[in-house]
This record gives C-alpha cells, structure tokens and sequence, in this order.
C-alpha cells in the first residue's frame, strides 16, 4: 500500500508539470495582452512596453516559463521570481502590489471553509436520504425524496441564491444577507480563529452552505440509491442475511459500506471543486473566495493568477483522487494495491 | 491517562495560541463610536499607489488619502485649490510654457498605528513639499515604476522622451522642478490651458520617497502606508473590505464629518441592492432589473438619484473599410439611428441622447444636440441612394457587401445592437451583421494595425473622462497623429484644429475652436456616431447628504452622516 502510494505522488509531477504548461501556453495563445488597455483606452506602445518590460513579458515564451517554474537566478537572470518549485506563484499582473500567494493565502482558507462546510452537509442529507429511498424503494418516501433531489439539482445555485437571500435575509432577517464571517488572519492559515467561531461566523455560513451543499447532496443521494439498490441484490448480501445477520447490520455493514464506492469515486473531483471556491455562490454572497479568480483572472489575462489558481485547483484535485483510491480499498476488500 | 494529559495539553495550545493570534488581529479604536459612512466599493481597488492607479476604485482611494495639487469642485467640476493655493501661468527662456503652482505649508505626511488606533506625524517628514511633488511626477514618468497613466503627464517637458527610454534624456531633464519648498514649477512640452487640471491628478501627486523606497512592492500595505489626505488607510482585507480613518491632522479636519469608512467589496450588484435595503449600505447602484421597483417605491424613489456620467457611447466606422469609406453611407447611418428610442425602450436609464463625443459638464463640449446629425430618416435615406446612384448599384448589392458590426461580449451591448441593426433595416433597408467578441480578443481586433479584412466595419466603445477638458476628448480619442485612431481616419486639417484648441489661452476661443473640431468630425468626417452620454443610477439613504462628482474620486470628506436618523 505505502509503495502504492509513493508511486502515485511521484505520478503527481508530470501531472502538475503538464497542467502549469498548458495553462501557460494557452492562456498566451488567447488574443490580448494584460496591459493592452485600461479601461477602455488603449495604451501608447511605449507605456506597454514599460509595463511588459517589468514583468518579463518581453522574454521569449520558453524563457518566460522557465522563470516561472525555476525562478530567475537558475537561469542566471537579474529579477523576483523564485520559481514554482520554491513556491513562489508570481506576481498579480492586475493587483499590482499583490503576489499570486498573497491572493491564495487570503481568499482559499474562505473557500475551503465554506466548501468544506457544504460537503459535510451534502453528506449528511445525501446519505440517509439516499438509503431511505433505496430501502423504501417505490413507496411514498422514494418518490419525495427523488423528487426533492431532482429538483435541487436542477436549480441552479444563480436562482437558488438570491431566493434565499430575499426570503431568508430581507423578508425574515434571520440571516445576514452577504459576506463571511471569519478574516485573516486565519488559525493554521485554513482555520477561522477560535475568537471567530460564534454565532456571527455561523449565521453568515448558513445561506451559502445550504445553497452549496443541496445541490452535491441532491447528487449524492440519487447515487447512493442506485448503487445500494444494485448492492441489496449481490450474492454475499443474501449470504449475510441467511447466515442470520440482523437487518440493520446487513445493511450498514455490508450493504451500505460497497455501495459508497461510486459515491467517494464522485467525491474526489466534488472536493476539489468546492474547496477551491465556487464562483456563482461567492459572487453572490459577496464572498472573498478564491472562486472568482478562477473566471476573472481570464478576462484580465492575468496570467500568474491563472496558472497559480489552476494549479492549486489541480494539486487538491490529485491528492483528493488518491485519497479515494485509497478508501476503496477500505471500502472493499476485494480491491487490493500492489 | 497518558492519552487524556497530551489531548489537554494539545486542546490548551490551541487556545493559547488563538488568542495570541486574536491580539494581533484586533484593529485599534478610533473615537468609540465614530460617524460611520457604509461603502461599497464594488471591486477590489487594483492598488492604491498613485502613480499605478488607472480605475474608478483606485481612484477613489488615492483621492481620499493623498491631495492633489488641485481638485476638482464637487459640484461644478471647475477646477480649485487644493494641495496648491494658487498657480499662474509664465514662459521659459525658451519659450515654452510653465505653470508655476504655490502650495500650502500646513500638510503633513501621516501615517497611521492599528495597534494604538493612533494617526501621527512621520518623523523627519513632517511636511509635504514641492519636492514631493516632483518626486511624485519623476516616479510617475520614469519607466521603470510602469505606470499605464504615464502617458497623461507626456505634456510635461521631455516627459514621453523620458518614458519611451530614449538615449540621451534622463529624468533629471523632466520639466518639473522645485524653486523653493512649496513652490513648484512645471515646463511644458507645447502650451496647455488645461494644464491645472491635469496638475491635480492622482499621478502627479506629492509622494513619500522614503516610504516608497523602504518597501517598494508593499507600501500600499496599511502597515506601511504614508498619506496626506483627509483619510488614512485603516485595513485592507485584500478582496474583502477597505476601511478608511478620519485623518485629524488633515489641515481642514475641521470640516470632515464623516469619521470612518467601513468599505467592504462586494462585486454583485444585487447583493450589494440587498443589503442597502437592510440598511448595511449607505449608498449604493441600482441594478436595471430594479428600476421600476424603485421608481414605484414611495420610500425608494425618494432616496433615487440619477446622476449624469462623464463618459460616451459610441459607434465608431472604420473610416477605410468599404463601403464605409464614402462619406455618404456613413452619414446615412450615422442619421437613421434613433437615439431616443433606443433610450426609452432598450437601456431605460434616462441617458442623454448623444449626436457630438464629449458630453454635459467637459469644458469646450457642445450642447447636447446642437452639433453634429440629427435623428432624420429622409436625409439618411437619400444620403444612402446618392452613394448606390453613383456607385450604380442597388441595396441587395450593397447588403451583399455583408456588413459586419461588431461588440465586446455582454447582453446590454448586444440588446443595443440588436435595436440599432433593426433601425437600419427599417430606416434604410440595410442589413447588417451583428459580431461579439470576448473583451481582450476585442480590443485587440479593432485596433487601426488590424487586417482591413478582418476588422469590422463598425465597433461599439465607450470612453470615459480623465479630466474635464475636451482635450481629454476630441483630441485624444480622434486626433490621428495622436490617439488610437480606431476609425482610421487622416484628416490633416481636422488634426490640426484640435491641437490649435489645446494651445489657445483664452477660454472663449479655446471653446469656440473646440465646438468647430466636433462640429467637423461628427458633420463633415462622420467619423463615427455618437449614441448617448451616460447616467448612474443611484440610491443613497435618507441620513447620508453626498455629492456626486462628476469627476475624479467620491469626496467622502465633503459628505455628512446623521447617525442618529439612522437609528430611526
């Protein structure tokens, strides 16, 4: 297992190697520059070529991309950057002043709390709910929460967001109507402080978690009835109930337990997306997550801010891949790793 | 046992070591409850160092915390003392014209203490100088600090040689210099009566050298900030909030109300709607979808304000692209657009109907609607059939030209295309293509340096004022030895008229000349067709009384909030 494990870390280099490549060869390829124009106006040629001058937009592509990866002094060049191997991310070419690290200290610990949050409560009425409906299967309690799960995944989080702010914040005003309650400096660099941890940081989660978290919950449920339904049917489960195994027990240790496979299988990419921050939901809660980095960072052609953010997106995308992998084997024992 | 001791000791680690951090966070105290101003500032401000900021945000910043030599009136947008009492205009042994500006002696350098909630004198630094200022205008223009905005000082003597890197000129040859401490003098390039305009923008401010140099990437950061102005920096939460302190040693602290600024940054229109109504706003946009609501709400429509933006909506014709090329089809769709309409039935936003580029409140700008062409359908149509008659061709062969009229992605521009594309078709039977392109790919496509195949033969763009003078307008957008030159146009004459206007001193015949260079590029040159001047639409509290300039950054320091008709 552990050399099982070694060898996919050693798999994560090229990954990452070919993700920061193309992302960098891409984004260069889009038509516009950073600095082409403010505003509206376009730019004299010499003041983008100042511009271009200072962030080395002017060396040639390889040039620029090995500075990226290894950082100037490798390549015997006077300039800032130390290079992705010693974590540094670059500058922001829009947020003057502000380093690619700066912006993910500051808005990924926002995301990962909230993502975080919404998964936990994804799988909390994702679970049960899917295992009532598959064990009541065809009865009134299948048909409400099928339906109930297909209407949660159908609206999307644009519409679903503002109807809960103007039922929930402005007609009732039980909730907060925007923003996060917890600010850097963050415990651990993740964590709200514990002095964080109140009423006020809870009643700001609330709205976008539910929104969040209803729609992978929604998803999670309707998986866990099909695959428990298929599992309820398999051999060894009429084995355990004829060796007289009580009901219960067939069902959460042996049902249950094989039928999550396809439900963690989905969870790995479902991590990765939610803790790095979701752009619609952030947007609309006027959350400082790192979601909108993700699609403002394009339209700015802000190109650190776009490898940078692709990359962490793809390092947790890896590391929770592998983690489900490892949990299959937990999960069931007839997968093995050698 | 062993198991229970290291959980306890670990579970107390962690909260000792929260606390600790907790005392770290915790932001001084200002007076205990002061007058509260409730901001949002809508975007992250990309920085706030004056000689980088280019945006509104940006701005709005750099404004409250630093002064400009000079300041835009609040109101009237004339422009006044602020940082400099008063300037006069002289000549060099040269000949070159020199703007001579004298400042105030009582303006300090602040900076300001979280921990103690303290604004205090910086040591050493005590006043703001004319070398600060020229300090200030050097770092702008020299290359290295990058500045988008350089440009706007390249009226400055050698300042464009200086910014372009060319060999031989250095910055110590810039025409801007210090005659004694609060003295400064600029020489300038040609002659500009605008100049005091340009003199009280944010690039050219007074600047902290010291401060600047001890941390080059990080003195916008609160911790190391030094200002002038009114405010100081109180926190920055990059993304999240920015909130900004009463600056009592502000030579008029006297006269600012509001004692803080609680800025957060909320990019959602909506959302941030939505909290103005829970009353967490003091003043805020209206979204479109909201209009009519707030039209319709007896309370609401009290606190809405529509206020008239400096910029301009335009359509621009690539003046070389057949068939755009002839005079007569340009001035034909120039004409048949219904600009009215457009406002009353598609952007509903009040806006003013434009025929002439630079709008209300622009010193030299016309009258809105007595230059330029006019919404008439007849003139449009028959200026249309003289270029088919002399061409010998019929509208299918025209239409067959596949004339493309292009826009950056967004679904106002397009509702607006959509509206104008069926005005041409009813009004002259022409049929045009309508094209949408993401922003960057945009700007890049419709630049005078594009393939004549590939650029469109007709582009939306909007622009916006840097500083209240026609200058900044028909000279800078279409003079073609000059700006952009988007719509290709060479007009020698035309070129030469708007420079003549930016070098007359009197302001009467700088107008005068102002209104003939748009009169002849709206009515001769039919360069492009201007399609309205643009309005905000506004909702600011009962207890908030503000002002909306039309230029440069919001005056919180001119505004008043009553708290106690806020608790009400």
């Amino acid at each position: 297992m552990l050399r099982y494990i070694i060898r996919r870390i050693l798999q994560f280099i090229p990954v990452l190697l070919a993700v920061t490549l193309f992302t960098f060869v891409l984004m260069r390829a889009i038509p516009g520059g950073p600095f082409d124009h403010a505003g509206d106006k376009a730019l004299p040629p010499q003041v983008v070529a100042n511009i271009e001058a200072k962030y080395h937009l002017d060396w040639p592509m390889w040039k620029q991309f090995l500075s990226y990866l290894v950082g100037d002094d490798l390549l015997g060049e006077e300039g800032p950057s130390l290079g992705v191997i010693r974590g540094d991310l670059g500058p922001s070419l829009r947020y003057r002043g502000q380093t690619v690290n700066d912006i993910i200290e500051t808005s990924l610990p926002v995301s990962a709390q909230l993502g975080f949050m919404s998964l936990l409560l994804a799988l909390i009425i994702g679970i049960p709910t899917g295992t009532i409906a598959a064990l009541k299967q065809n009865t009134w309690m299948d048909y409400t929460s099928t339906f109930a799960a297909v209407i949660f995944l159908s609206i999307p989080n644009l519409v679903l967001a503002p109807v809960l702010i103007w039922i929930f914040a402005i007609e009732l005003g039980w909730f907060p109507v925007a923003t996060w309650g917890a600010k850097p400096p963050f415990f651990l660099g993740i964590f709200p402080r514990f002095s964080q941890l109140n009423a006020n940081y809870f009643s700001h989660a609330i709205l976008p978690v539910f929104a969040l978290g209803t729609s992978s919950a929604a998803g999670i449920a309707r998986l866990t009835r099909a695959s428990l339904l298929q599992v309820v049917n398999e051999d060894y489960i009429r084995t355990a109930r004829s060796k007289g195994l009580r009901e219960q027990t067939v069902i959460v240790v042996h049902a249950l337990k094989n039928s999550l496979i396809p439900v963690v299988t989905i969870l790995g990419p479902a991590f990765a997306a939610l803790v790095t921050g979701t752009f619609v939901v952030e947007l609309i809660f006027g959350i400082n997550g790192l979601g909108k980095h993700f699609v403002t960072s394009i339209g700015n052609r802000d190109y650190p801010v776009i490898t940078g953010v692709t990359l962490i997106y793809a390092v947790v995308l890896v590391i929770a891949n592998l983690l489900v992998d490892v949990t299959y084997a937990w999960l069931d024992p007839r997968i093995r790793f050698d | 046992m062993k198991k229970n001791t290291t959980l306890w000791l670990v579970i107390s680690m962690l909260i000792v070591s929260s606390m600790v951090l907790t005392a770290c966070g915790g932001s001084g105290a200002l007076a205990e409850d002061p007058v509260t101003l409730n901001w949002n500032w809508g975007t992250e401000p990309p920085t706030i160092d004056p000689s980088l900021a280019t945006d509104t945000t940006s701005v709005d910043v750099v404004g409250n915390t630093f002064m400009g030599l000079t300041r835009f009136d609040p109101v009237t947008g004339e422009v006044i003392p602020y940082l400099a009492t008063s300037w006069e205009s002289g000549e060099d042994a040269d000949g070159n014209q020199t703007w001579t500006f004298t400042m105030r002696e009582d303006v300090s350098w602040v900076s300001y203490d979280a921990e103690t909630g303290k604004v205090s004198k910086v040591e050493g630094h005590e006043n703001v100088t004319a070398h600060d200022v020229v300090y200030g205008v050097k770092r702008t223009v020299n290359p290295e600090t990058a500045s988008d905005y350089s440009y706007v000082l390249y009226i400055v003597k050698n300042a464009a040689a200086i910014n372009g890197g060319e060999e031989g000129v250095s910055l110590d040859d810039l025409g801007v210099a210090a005659l004694d401490d609060y003295t400064v003098q600029f020489t300038l390039e040609r002659k500009a009566g605008y100049f005091p305009a340009i003199a009280g923008m944010w690039i050219a401010n007074a600047m902290p050298q010291w401060a600047i140099e001890a941390n080059p990437d990080s003195w916008t950061e609160p911790e190391n900030f030094v200002s002038n102005g009114p405010y100081v920096l109180e926190s920055w939460v990059h993304g999240g909030e920015l909130n900004l302190a009463k600056n009592p040693l502000f030579f008029d602290a006297d006269a600012v109300q509001v004692e803080r600024v609680h800025g957060v940054i909320i990019e959602e229109e909506s959302t941030a709607f939505s909290l103005y109504e829970n009353g967490e706003l003091d003043s805020t946009s209206v979204p479109s979808a909201e209009i009519d609501r707030v039209k319709a709400d007896p309370e609401l429509s009290a606190e809405y304000t529509q206020i008239p933006v400096p910029c301009t909506y335009y359509y621009g014709f690539v003046n070389t692209k057949e068939p755009f090329d002839d005079v007569r089809v340009r001035i034909a769709f120039a004409q048949s657009i219904d600009r009215q309409g457009l406002i009353d039935n598609v952007v509903k936003g009040g806006q003013i109907p434009a025929t002439s580029f630079a709008p209300p409140g622009i010193f030299g700008a016309p009258e809105p609607g007595t230059v330029g062409l006019a919404y008439d359908t007849e003139a449009a149509k028959a200026s249309l059939q003289a270029y088919l008659d002399d061409k010998g061709i019929t509208i299918d062969d025209f239409n067959a030209m596949d004339i493309v009229l292009m826009h950056n992605t967004s679904e106002g521009h397009a509702n607006i295309a959509a509206a104008i594309q069926q005005m041409w078709a009813d009004n002259l039977g022409a049929e045009v293509r309508v094209e949408n392109q993401e922003w960057g790919v945009y700007l890049d496509t419709i630049t005078k340096d594009t393939a004549i195949e590939e650029v469109p033969h007709i582009f939306r763009l909007g622009w916006c004022a840097d500083y209240p003078d026609e200058n900044n307008w028909i000279h800078e957008v279409f003079n073609s030895d000059e700006g952009a030159n988007r719509v290709r146009t060479d007009n020698a004459d035309f070129n030469a008229l708007t420079v003549a206007a930016g070098e007359a001193q009197d302001p009467a015949e700088r107008a005068a000349l102002y209104e003939q260079a748009e009169k002849m590029f709206a009515e001769e040159i039919v360069g492009y067709a201007p399609i309205y001047h643009y309005t905000a639409m506004n909702v600011t509290q009962s207890w908030v009384t503000r002002n909306f300039p039309p230029l440069g950054a919001n005056d919180f320091y001119n505004w008043t909030v009553d708290e106690a008709a806020r608790g009400n």
